[in-house]
């Protein structure tokens, strides 16, 4: 009886599971056999397969906008590897007073950082820009990272915080007893522990970071600086439909960060599932 | 933490300097500005004239506005439900043992939430397609053909297909988060419970969710915060529309401000947004406060 | 959203180091497109002669991008001015900040907000009285008087972007037409009429032949809710209001939303989108999806701009259905008599010039050239001989017998044989209309009331203009 009931459980556990998986997955297979076809077959029939694949869009996107495309997946790198190393790093210490060390001061940071979780970024871009522009820091090759950072910066501390709350303060008593500074406490014995959730800010962030549009449209003119999103308008006439084209683009951009997860995604989980507190 | 390991007062000021200063910078400067903004009439340009708080009693009686909080409200509760407990189902499931396959659910589960919401707007807006949309195809294959409808020019069910990919999207994101949660938890807990007797379900209500509630809660924030200033999916979906059936508080903003050109009354709007967002995280927290008794504040 | 890129060269050509004029400065190095020396910081160093020669930037922010020149005859003209005016001033650094329509709007708006435009711009109509009070673009009316192409403008064209007598921009690209219907006069032969029927009355009635055949009678999008005001209510409204009523309303001289002719027209078209004559779809899907119906053959006709017509030209060229294509203009409404057979015409944008270059003059010179230049004859006379269409200034003779019978047609269509009527939205206010479409996506729906409508756009109207 027992096993029966454990196999039909087994069942529908891997069954419910690999429906989710499986769409989660689809769009990326569509987008790419749809890519492959030219628009009048693809307005036929949507969810059929190529009769005559070819990359004929890609081709005529890559040779066509060459050294603006490379040009921007670099700037996007660049920003973004910049910011997440700035969030992760900062985050974590943010996140790790405002949880243990109590000083006045504290409830007001916690709450002047919550408030950047909750502000539409719309609402941002006339002030941002006037910021910036006054301030000279406009359209540089530095200018993203600092809205990243500063937008990115809440959710790290809030979830180093949270995660840091389940570690027993005995930990430090114990380090500090053996004569360990707070420093050297902090990122010898805190930081590896928290690897999980430094590493899951880090994936959030990173595609976050890569996938920004309105400030890059606001606070970017050159267009060498522009970043991946950005670049992409150049394909946008103001009247066009050419969905097999549009898909093409966004494969060919979304292929760093796709090649990034796929590759990394078995250190990533890894990563994220192993550490376990002892004592 | 005891005093004896406290950490200096200039020690904690010098590693707080940089964090705080550039959010203040890029934020807090900005947030302010835009609220001294909203005190004036100003179309944009180099004119503006003070008026007070009369944005903000134009605010109190906007009818698109009030209705746009609705739907604001109503995808705060549809994602909480959809998002983070469908996220904590996913990854209670993934961790049973009689699940193969782990490492593909992880890795494809989070892959959505990678992609901009413009291809997911995109995506599902020809999923919602009358003419070439697989729901429609759907339903026409098993023999529902007259319930294929112009599903986003529906204005009462467009709220909720809206919901869909948002919801969608973000579970990967929180089961992400939840998984390295329960990751930190000690496996020996849990093998003790198990030998106890405890089966999956009331390993998993007991002990699992107890121990991952802070990380919960701070979900739940991040989800809420989220979803009161819900843009891009909807923006490209369906701008809000038909009429003003999607419209939410941040796309209502950006009209005002953007295509009405009334950026004063825009950026009462998204004070507005700011407030109404502490409100509801605030009434969140202290409900799980009263909930749980427990000393811990998030 | 995307379509081919081709001509990178022209970008690579024209692009140098792209600061956007606001005083933005010393990132990167600035590279001259030919030859000689330019400052690399901030712009208003000139070598000043007082016959205007100027050497240092100009920066000019605009929306023909290389995709959206690929099907519109107006922007590759533009983008081609452009490219010989840079060639025949060496010395100026002209920096272009190009984005799509839809970017260029909103950045356009945040740059106006900040009080920071670049110095040379594309002013949308129905920002003009807002953006003049501001003092956000210059008075242009003498710049316009001594224009040597003077004689030769439209001077109706210049209607929108004026205010208070005076003007504020000269009209560019070129003056199309954004309500025709563009139809397939075989198969409607075959529902028994020569052309397409003059009155929607003759159109209900062909529904049913065409609902036999499994096809849309007209096919529509209004997903980006623009669309049924510029491509439909400009004109039907017309028709039952005839030409004075809005130009009172343009001058505020006592016409409103509210009044009847209007509220009928709204009533009409409420009455013609739930009648099932379009495809069931128009509110999700937008111009260019609809113009895909017609194009396969699922519709019998579809109503659009002149940037649609240039789209299905280059599609259908070589197709049955390319010779079979006609236009006509919107049928008559019942019950609307004030005008007949008018269809709505007109530039929505003009070169605007920020009015900060008053202080250089040398600087100011050179953008006014830069503005003659791509709305004059030379302008005119590339979209004339390569498209068949018309720019600010006349041309004569344009010599038709280049072009095919579609392009005729097309032309005749939007020049020749009807009458013209404004385009709604190139004035009054984009708050208004913002209101007003909002309402009417849901009025097309049957779910609000005209009259309603009518009440919310005057009170949105009298609050904003």
């Amino acid at each position: 009886m027992k096993t029966i009931q454990t196999k039909l459980l087994a069942i529908f556990l891997n069954v419910t599971l690999g429906i989710f998986s499986l769409s989660c997955i689809f769009p990326l297979i569509w987008m790419f056999y749809s890519s492959l076809k030219q628009k009048r077959d693809f307005n036929a029939d949507i969810m059929g397969l190529p009769k005559n694949p070819s990359f004929e869009n890609y081709v005529r996107i890559l040779t066509n906008a060459d050294y603006h495309i490379f040009e921007s997946v670099l700037n996007s790198i660049r920003t973004t590897v910049l910011s997440i190393a700035l969030i992760i790093f900062l985050g974590f210490i943010v996140g790790y007073i405002l949880s243990r060390v109590r000083f006045r001061g504290n409830r007001v940071l916690y709450v002047m950082f919550l408030m950047g979780l909750l502000i539409p970024i719309h609402s941002l871009l006339v002030p941002i820009y006037v910021v910036f522009r006054a301030t000279n820091l406009g359209n540089k090759w530095f200018t993203l990272i600092i809205p990243y950072v500063a937008f990115g910066l809440p959710i790290a501390i809030f979830l180093v915080e949270g995660y840091v709350k389940s570690i027993p303060v005995s930990l430090e008593e114990a380090a500090n007893i053996d004569g360990s500074s707070f420093t050297s406490t902090l990122f010898r014995i805190i930081l590896p522990i928290c690897k999980p959730i430094l590493v899951t800010i880090g994936i959030i962030q990173t595609f976050a970071t890569w996938n920004e549009f309105s400030f890059a449209l606001v606070l970017i003119r050159d267009q060498r600086l522009q970043t991946v999103p950005l670049a992409m308008t150049q394909f946008t006439g103001q009247f066009s439909s050419d969905y097999t084209k549009i898909m093409a683009a966004m494969l060919i951009t979304m292929s760093p960060i796709i090649i990034f997860y796929f590759v990394f995604s078995k250190q990533i989980i890894k990563g994220m599932v192993a550490g376990a507190i002892k004592g | 933490m005891l005093n004896s390991i406290r950490p200096k007062n200039r020690v904690i000021f010098a590693y707080l300097l940089i964090p705080v200063a550039i959010y203040v910078f890029a934020v807090f400067v900005p947030l302010v500005t835009a609220g001294y903004y909203s005190f004036f009439e100003w179309q944009g340009g180099p004119n503006k004239s003070f008026i007070g708080i009369e944005n903000f009693k134009t605010l109190m009686n906007d009818e698109i506005f009030w209705m746009s909080f609705q739907h604001n409200i109503f995808l705060v509760i549809a994602c909480i439900i959809g998002q983070i407990g469908l996220a904590l189902l996913f990854v209670l499931m993934i961790n049973s043992r009689l699940v193969k396959f782990k490492g593909i659910h992880r890795t494809f589960g989070f892959f959505p939430s990678t992609i901009a919401a413009v291809a997911i707007g995109f995506i599902w807006t020809m999923v919602f397609d009358y003419r070439r949309g697989i729901l429609n195809w759907i339903l026409e294959l098993i023999g529902q053909q007259e319930h294929t409808k112009v599903w986003l020019n529906e204005p009462d069910l467009v709220m909720l297909l809206i919901a869909i990919p948002l919801i969608w999207q973000f579970i990967g994101y929180f089961m992400i988060i939840l998984l390295s949660a329960i990751s930190s938890i000690d496996k020996s807990i849990i093998e003790v419970s198990e030998i106890d007797g405890a089966n999956a379900v009331q390993r998993a209500i007991y002990i699992i969710i107890p121990l991952i509630k802070n990380t919960l809660l701070v979900c739940v924030t991040l989800c809420v915060a989220g979803n009161m200033k819900a843009f891009d999916h909807i923006f490209v979906m369906t701008t809000g529309g038909p009429g003003n059936a999607s419209m939410v508080m941040a796309l209502y903003g950006y009209k005002v401000s953007f295509m009405q050109q009334n950026m004063g009354y825009g950026s009462a709007i998204s004070i507005g947004i700011f407030v109404l967002s502490l409100l509801v995280i605030g009434t969140f927290q202290l409900v799980t406060k009263v909930l749980s008794s427990d000393k811990e504040v998030v | 959203m995307k379509k081919k890129w081709v001509s990178v060269f022209m970008v690579v050509f024209l692009i140098t180091a792209l600061f956007a004029g606001c005083g933005q400065t010393d990132d990167s190095t600035d590279r001259s497109t030919e030859g000689s020396s330019t400052d690399d910081a901030s712009t208003e160093d000139t070598s000043t002669e007082e016959n205007g020669a100027y050497a240092g930037e100009l920066s000019l922010m605009h929306f023909s991008t290389s995709e959206e020149s690929e099907g519109n005859g107006g922007s590759d003209g533009f983008r081609t001015m452009v490219t010989e005016w840079d060639e025949a001033n060496p010395d100026i650094a002209l920096v272009q900040n190009v984005l799509a329509n839809d970017d260029y709007k909103t950045q356009i708006a945040t740059l106006a907000a900040a009080d920071d435009l670049p110095d040379v711009f594309l002013l949308q109509g129905m920002n003009t009285r807002a953006w003049a009070e501001q003092g956000l673009v210059m008075d242009m009316t003498e710049i316009i008087n001594n224009s040597p192409y003077n004689d030769q403008y439209d001077h109706s064209f210049f209607f929108p972007f004026t205010y208070n007598d005076s003007i504020y921009g000269l009209p560019v690209l070129t003056g199309g037409t954004t309500t025709v219907v563009v139809y397939d006069q075989a198969i409607w032969q075959e529902a028994g009429y020569d052309t397409f029927p003059e009155t929607w009355d003759e159109v209900l009635e062909a529904k049913a032949f065409f609902d036999e055949q499994g096809m849309d009678v007209v096919a529509f999008g209004n997903s980006g809710k623009w669309q049924a005001n510029s491509c439909f209510l400009s004109a039907v409204g017309n028709r039952f209001t005839g030409d004075e009523w809005f130009y009172s309303m343009v001058d505020k001289s006592g016409a409103a939303f509210t009044d009847q002719e209007f509220v009928d027209s709204l009533k009409f078209t409420q009455d013609i989108f739930t009648s099932g004559v379009f495809n069931p779809d128009f509110n999700a899907i937008n111009n260019e999806d609809a113009r895909e119906l017609y194009i396969a053959g699922d519709a019998s006709a579809f109503i659009g701009g002149n940037w649609d017509v240039s789209y299905i030209q280059s599609v259908l060229d070589g197709t049955d259905l390319y010779d079979t294509t006609k236009f006509a203009v919107i049928p008559q409404p019942a019950g609307a008599d004030a005008t007949t057979r008018t269809h709505a015409i007109g530039m929505g944008f003009a070169v605007a010039i920020n009015p900060k270059l008053a202080d250089d003059p040398a600087k100011l010179a050179a953008a006014i050239d830069l503005a003659y230049k791509v709305t004059g004859s030379d302008f005119a006379e590339y979209v004339g001989a390569n498209y068949a269409l018309g720019g600010l200034t006349k041309v004569d003779n344009v010599d038709l017998s280049n072009f095919d019978q579609f392009t005729v047609d097309f032309y005749n269509y939007s020049y020749v044989e009807n009458k013209a009527c404004e385009i709604y939205d190139s004035y009054i206010s984009s708050a208004v209309w913002d209101v007003l479409n909002t309402d009417l996506q849901m009025m097309l729906n049957g779910d609000i009331d005209p009259q309603k409508v009518a009440e919310n756009a005057q009170a949105s109207y009298e609050a904003n203009y």
